[in-house]
């Protein structure tokens, strides 16, 4: 029964998630990157342990990255609150090992660790149970 | 030309020794009112109930008491019976005696009898160190963390002339690193490498006489030896330092994930609110009164929290830290960070960030409070640490922090 709803409930996530993507698309061909960015980061769910919903959303997350070009003008729109799920995401973009993702991630890492401090970079690694 | 070479590297280092010390008096005109260095490493510290003494660990087996004779500290007495490195030692305001537990599992109570101090062991039944120790306020009990998921609650039995110890077994998933009493001297709140925060009763017959007066807490206060009041479940990772308000009507304790959590309303439905600390993690938290905390860790510099009007808690700053740096001082802390890349960055602090290089230059894993006045507040207390050196800071002075105490 519990597993049951657990897979119900990751059907509705890849469904939102679905959704979300379209929206990104949407966004990145009106020249929002950043718009589209906090659109990714929002609701995403690390608190479910289905693999499949955190890979989806990887996904649209990392389009959303890679369409970032002014990391700096970047910053001056995404709220703080953004800056630790984006961490973690960073964390996971860098764990992939694609170049050009690396690049991007560690382009933005570096700013991020500026504005941001250590400590987001210790929450990102702490966390061995809400991960992205 | 290589040996001129040494010779300028060498008047540069002194020029910037010179120039940190003159930074580090300016600081100590601030907040930090003494700086000893007692050893190479200072795992935990405890002063006598009239703060003349001071027992510490210089990261051994060993237990140094110092006693303080014309403006100098002078090594009176070493307690040598434990074979492992001390983890913590607590001196009862009470009675006068002090107590330590060890990483070779056993902790001793010492009472000063004549000008020795002789020792009592007290059986834990632990199969792996103890970590953490701390009286009750009024001094008939103590509690013992340790790595073995357990929670050691010793009394006194006269009739045996024996320290017991009750075990609180099988409520935490992992090492305890923290205990504190709450002021009623029956709760206890723990904090775990599992990154819970759980408050026990310690309530044992014949002890505790009676059952206590209701205070904040309420009813939980009816609750049997080793019932779980509440636990909290904020953090993901190692939790830290735990510490009960002056009244003990909230607690505040930190994660490894460099979060600070603080709690009211303890019991079925508590409050908890989180603060994010853009910096490295804490070590240790402590109340100066209900709304203002001072948390100390990986930062090197003591962290001033305050709670405002509406109890909303957020970060005010470093205690260590010149509002208007001079001139001087901000040349100081120019160099202070030159002399971090000389040494490379195995100097933690100095090298990391020039605006925090102060008094401590390593982790502070300790904090411990001092002078207590009338009203219940703490203005004065020491942190030691892993750079071996025990400071004293006065928050007399601090007019920015008036409001808070």
């Amino acid at each position: 029964m519990g597993e049951h709803v657990e897979a119900d409930n990751a059907e509705a996530i890849i469904t939102r998630i679905e959704h979300k993507s379209r929206k990104i698309e949407s966004l990145l061909k009106q020249y929002k990157p950043v718009e589209a960015l906090k659109t990714a980061l929002e609701g995403s769910p690390p608190k479910t342990r289905d693999e499949r919903c955190k890979s989806a959303n990887w996904i649209v997350v990392h389009r959303a990255l890679m369409a970032i070009k002014d990391v700096d003008l970047m910053f001056t729109s995404l709220d703080p609150e953004y800056y630790d799920i984006l961490m973690k995401y960073l964390y996971r973009g860098l764990s992939t090992g694609d170049r050009p993702t690396c690049d991007q991630c560690l382009r933005i890492h570096e700013k991020l660790t500026q504005r941001a401090g250590p400590g987001c970079i210790l929450r990102a690694l702490s966390d061995t149970v809400n991960t992205v | 030309m290589d040996c001129k070479k040494r010779k300028d590297l060498h008047s540069v280092t002194d020029l910037v020794l010179a120039s940190i010390q003159i930074y580090m008096i300016t600081l100590i005109e601030m907040a930090a009112i003494a700086v000893n260095q007692f050893a190479e490493c200072v795992t935990c510290h405890a002063w006598s109930p009239d703060q003349s003494m001071i027992a510490l660990c210089p990261n051994n087996n060993e237990v140094h008491i110092y006693k303080s004779v014309a403006e100098n500290w002078e090594r009176i007495h070493v307690l040598q019976k434990h074979d492992q490195i001390i983890a913590g030692i607590d001196w009862s305001k009470s009675s006068n005696r002090i107590v330590t537990v060890s990483h070779d599992r056993n902790s001793y109570v010492w009472n000063q009898e004549g000008s020795v101090w002789v020792p009592t062991l007290v059986i834990l039944r632990l199969n792996r160190a103890a970590l953490c120790v701390q009286w009750s306020p009024k001094g008939n009990k103590f509690a013992v963390g340790s790595g073995a998921k357990t929670v050691c609650i010793c009394y006194y039995e006269q009739e045996n002339n024996w320290w017991v110890s009750k075990l609180i077994r099988k409520k935490h998933d992992s090492s305890v690193t923290s205990v504190a009493w709450h002021p009623n001297n029956v709760l206890i709140a723990t904090t775990s490498t599992d990154g819970k925060c759980r408050v026990f009763s310690t309530f044992i017959k014949g002890v505790d006489a009676g059952k206590p007066r209701k205070s904040g807490s309420g009813s939980s206060l009816d609750a049997k030896f080793g019932e779980q009041i509440v636990q909290l479940d904020l953090s993901f990772c190692w939790a830290f330092g735990v510490k009960w308000s002056p009244s003990g009507s909230s607690l505040a304790y930190v994660g490894h994930n460099s979060m600070i959590y603080f709690v009211d309303q303890i019991g079925p439905s508590p409050s908890a609110q989180s603060v994010v600390l853009r910096d490295l993690p804490l070590r240790d938290v402590m109340f100066v009164s209900e709304k203002l905390v001072i948390g100390v860790g990986y930062d090197c510099n003591p962290m001033v929290f305050a709670a405002d009007g509406t109890g909303s808690w957020s970060f005010v700053r470093f205690l260590d830290e010149k509002k208007s740096a001079s001139s001087s001082a901000r040349y100081g802390s120019q160099l202070t960070e030159a002399f971090g890349k000389f040494y490379g960055s195995s100097k933690q602090g100095t090298s990391n960030d020039k605006s925090r290089a102060g008094v401590h230059d390593n982790c502070i894993n300790c904090i411990v409070p001092m002078k207590t006045s009338e009203s219940n507040k703490i203005t004065s207390f020491s942190t030691s640490g892993l750079d071996g050196k025990v400071v004293v800071w006065d928050l007399k002075n601090q007019e920015d922090l008036l409001e808070y105490m």
